[in-house]
């Protein structure tokens, strides 16, 4: 054993001691537990609502700082006459430059009035859609803390085969996300489907190709029509009906004609007993059931829309090709 | 003379990809290219020494982009007709500072867009650790690989009256950071990490961060954060220091502990290495193969797990001594003459084939 790997060893071992030291004072309340709850309780509260808050002020000081011209033009140079010529030229444009200067200058305030009114419109607008956002959805934040809690639900392993046969020959890569089974993903890639995930999740990073953001903001970065397939699962546990819905429309719009798609989703009943009746309730009956997925699929007009319940009857895959 | 150009959308002489654009110029006049360096925001510094980007000539015959935000001068990379090489330095994600800094979310949103856009035009990619390498090849980017990032470990002296101040005054343990203050740097959390130190080790233990301010009002929110803690006399901003102030700050401090959510690389982790500084770090994203072995790697980063390894590097003279030797170690690895070489072994080849 080298000393590297010697060192790596010892290092995870003392990791292991530390987190056990870190859980038994955690489980003996041996710890300023109200105050680092109140520190976080102070961080939470002043994030800001929106980029909003900060962005339309900080162009405004840009402008105005921007307006402000510096007449006095650098002058360094390779070489000393350089310098002297610059210096010189600059002299003698003075006069002309401040002039220019100063309507610039003038233009930069009135510019930057109309944008201030703005700036406050546009604050009030979304202090009213915040408040608007808050009644839609008064359980956003007990469902994230839920959520950070959950783990995923494993994917069947007997999915396997019938994905690999139904992606094969995809009219272009295909999208895994937004839970990256590593296992899943190699299965795929070995059965020659050119297969990439994308995950929230930090634990997933590690695998090749794979890339760590949310599956909605990655699809926003994508062209139409650029995918040839994707498999949906993870988010179809845990989202909203708004999320699910979005990312599959944003799915579809991302997809191009006889791409192979299809989607996994864990059973209510197996999801609901996992998870108790708190997390139930609290995740407002998700996730859709199969039935709905194949309502959603045809819907778009997606052919061959099938449905496979696991060999443990915990979850369904449904397959289907876009017109 | 074949020229092989590089486009930056901002050049300055004290941050990582500045300093590796001017590193990267180096290494391309050794091998006998024509090289110089364009951008649109130069720091007044190295106006002599860089150029505007609409000087840049349309006969070269590469063209290399250091890809790390958004900017319109990229369209002017993509648009060239000369071999496209991009140097991708990671661009943090929208979702850590998008609410924080509304002019950088946008930066940071363009960045991504044309990140995704270039996969088809991209002759060739060339990332500083394989964390950047994954995401360009989930984008689908035809030919990618991973070479270090170019930089100067500085064995330029400390120093001395920022040394002393700081040995002066120090009672606990030394904690340092270095690196912007934005909200993806975790700052937040290395003051609750060092007041849970303080509270449970009775350490009378001290944050030292280096770096400039990001977005304003995150660094107002970790000031409030650092007077709803007491911590006010137990955390310093150093701000942006000289080389030699930061040598005497690696010199001076216990222990560097980075609980970032989002890094790239992390410099400074290696620059902390190889002044022999034990490293603890949270294990996200790149941080994982930029430690890889030469510190202690944290798989979660609540108060109590940062603070009772901090305890555990500062008390256990065994785990300091191997952290700073493997640290050390590690630091060899990008050492300039080491990393310039393998920079050269592959561009060559690569530019010839143009």
């Amino acid at each position: 054993m080298t000393d590297s790997q010697s060192d790596a060893r010892y290092f995870r071992s003392v990791v292991n001691e530390i987190e056990a030291e870190a859980q038994r004072r955690t489980a003996s309340g041996e710890y300023p537990r109200a105050l680092l709850r109140s520190l976080d309780e102070e961080f939470r509260r002043w994030i800001p609502d929106a980029s909003l808050e900060n962005g339309v002020e900080d162009t405004i000081r840009g402008i105005e700082a921007a307006a402000y011209l510096d007449v006095a033009v650098p002058v360094d140079s390779r070489n000393p006459l350089g310098r002297f010529v610059k210096w010189f030229v600059r002299r003698l444009t003075y006069f002309y430059h401040r002039h220019v200067a100063q309507q610039i200058t003038a233009l930069g305030i009135h510019v930057t009035r109309p944008l201030r009114l703005l700036n406050a419109s546009l604050r009030s607008l979304d202090r009213r859609l915040c408040e608007l956002e808050d009644r839609l959805d008064v359980g956003a934040t007990t469902r994230s803390e839920l959520l950070a809690g959950i783990a995923t639900f494993p994917i069947a392993t007997d999915f396997r085969e019938p994905l690999s046969g139904h992606l094969l020959g995809a009219p272009g890569r295909v999208l895994l996300g937004d839970h990256v089974d590593a296992d899943l993903l190699q299965f795929l890639r070995a059965g020659g489907v050119d297969v990439y995930g994308v995950t929230p999740s930090a634990g997933e990073h590690q695998i090749a190709d794979v890339r760590h953001e949310g599956l909605i903001e990655h699809l926003g970065h994508l062209e139409d029509e650029s995918l040839g397939g994707f498999v949906l699962c993870g988010l179809t546990d845990k989202a909203s009906l708004n999320e699910q819905l979005r990312a599959l429309r944003l799915l579809l719009l991302r997809s191009k004609p006889g791409s192979a798609v299809a989607v996994i989703v864990v059973h209510s009943e197996t999801w609901s007993t996992r998870l108790g009746p708190v997390a139930a309730d609290l995740f407002d009956g998700r996730p859709l059931h199969p039935e709905t997925w194949n309502h959603l699929l045809l819907r778009e007009h997606a052919v061959g829309v099938t449905a496979i319940e696991s060999l443990d009857g915990t979850s369904t895959l449904i397959t289907a090709t876009l017109p | 003379m074949i020229s092989v150009h590089q486009l930056v959308p901002t050049i300055s002489p004290r941050d990582a990809v500045g300093n590796h654009t001017l590193a990267l110029r180096k290494v391309l006049r050794d091998l006998g290219f024509e090289s110089e360096i364009f951008s649109m925001f130069r720091h007044p510094d190295l106006m002599t020494e860089t150029h505007y980007v609409d000087r840049l000539p349309g006969d070269a015959a590469a063209v290399i982009y250091q890809m790390s935000i958004g900017s319109p001068i990229a369209e002017r990379w993509a648009r060239h007709p000369g071999k496209k090489i991009a140097n991708y330095h990671n661009i943090t994600p929208l979702s850590l500072i998008g609410k924080w800094d509304g002019l950088l979310a946008a930066e940071v949103q363009l960045g991504r867009d044309q990140m995704a856009r270039y996969a088809a035009i991209c002759d060739h990619a060339i990332c500083d650790s394989d964390f950047n390498k994954a995401e360009l090849d989930a984008l689908g980017y035809q030919s990618t690989e991973t070479l270090p990032v170019l930089f100067d470990i500085s064995d330029a002296n400390a120093d001395k009256s920022t040394l002393t101040r700081l040995r002066r005054s120090r009672h606990g343990t030394q904690v340092l950071f270095v690196g912007r203050i934005a909200p993806n740097k975790g700052h937040h959390d290395l003051v609750a990490a060092v007041r849970t130190l303080r509270d449970l080790y009775q350490d009378d233990a001290h944050l030292h961060i280096v770096g400039t301010d990001g977005p304003p009002g995150y660094r107002r929110v970790v000031d409030t954060i650092v007077a709803h803690a007491g911590m006010r006399d137990h955390v310093t901003f150093h701000g942006s220091v000289t080389q030699e102030e930061l040598v005497a700050h690696y010199q001076a401090a216990d222990v560097f502990c980075c609980l970032s959510d989002h890094e790239g690389f992390c410099v400074p982790i290696i620059e902390a290495m190889h002044h022999g500084l034990p490293v603890v770090a949270y294990d996200c994203t790149a941080i994982g193969a930029t430690v890889d072995g030469g510190g202690l790697l944290l798989r979660e980063k609540s108060p109590l797990t940062v603070a009772s390894a901090l305890h555990r590097v500062n008390k256990d003279e065994h785990l300091t001594g191997r952290l700073k030797r493997a640290g050390r170690r590690r630091a060899i690895d990008f050492n300039r003459p080491g990393t310039e070489a393998l920079f050269r072994d592959r561009l060559l080849p690569l530019i010839e084939s143009a």
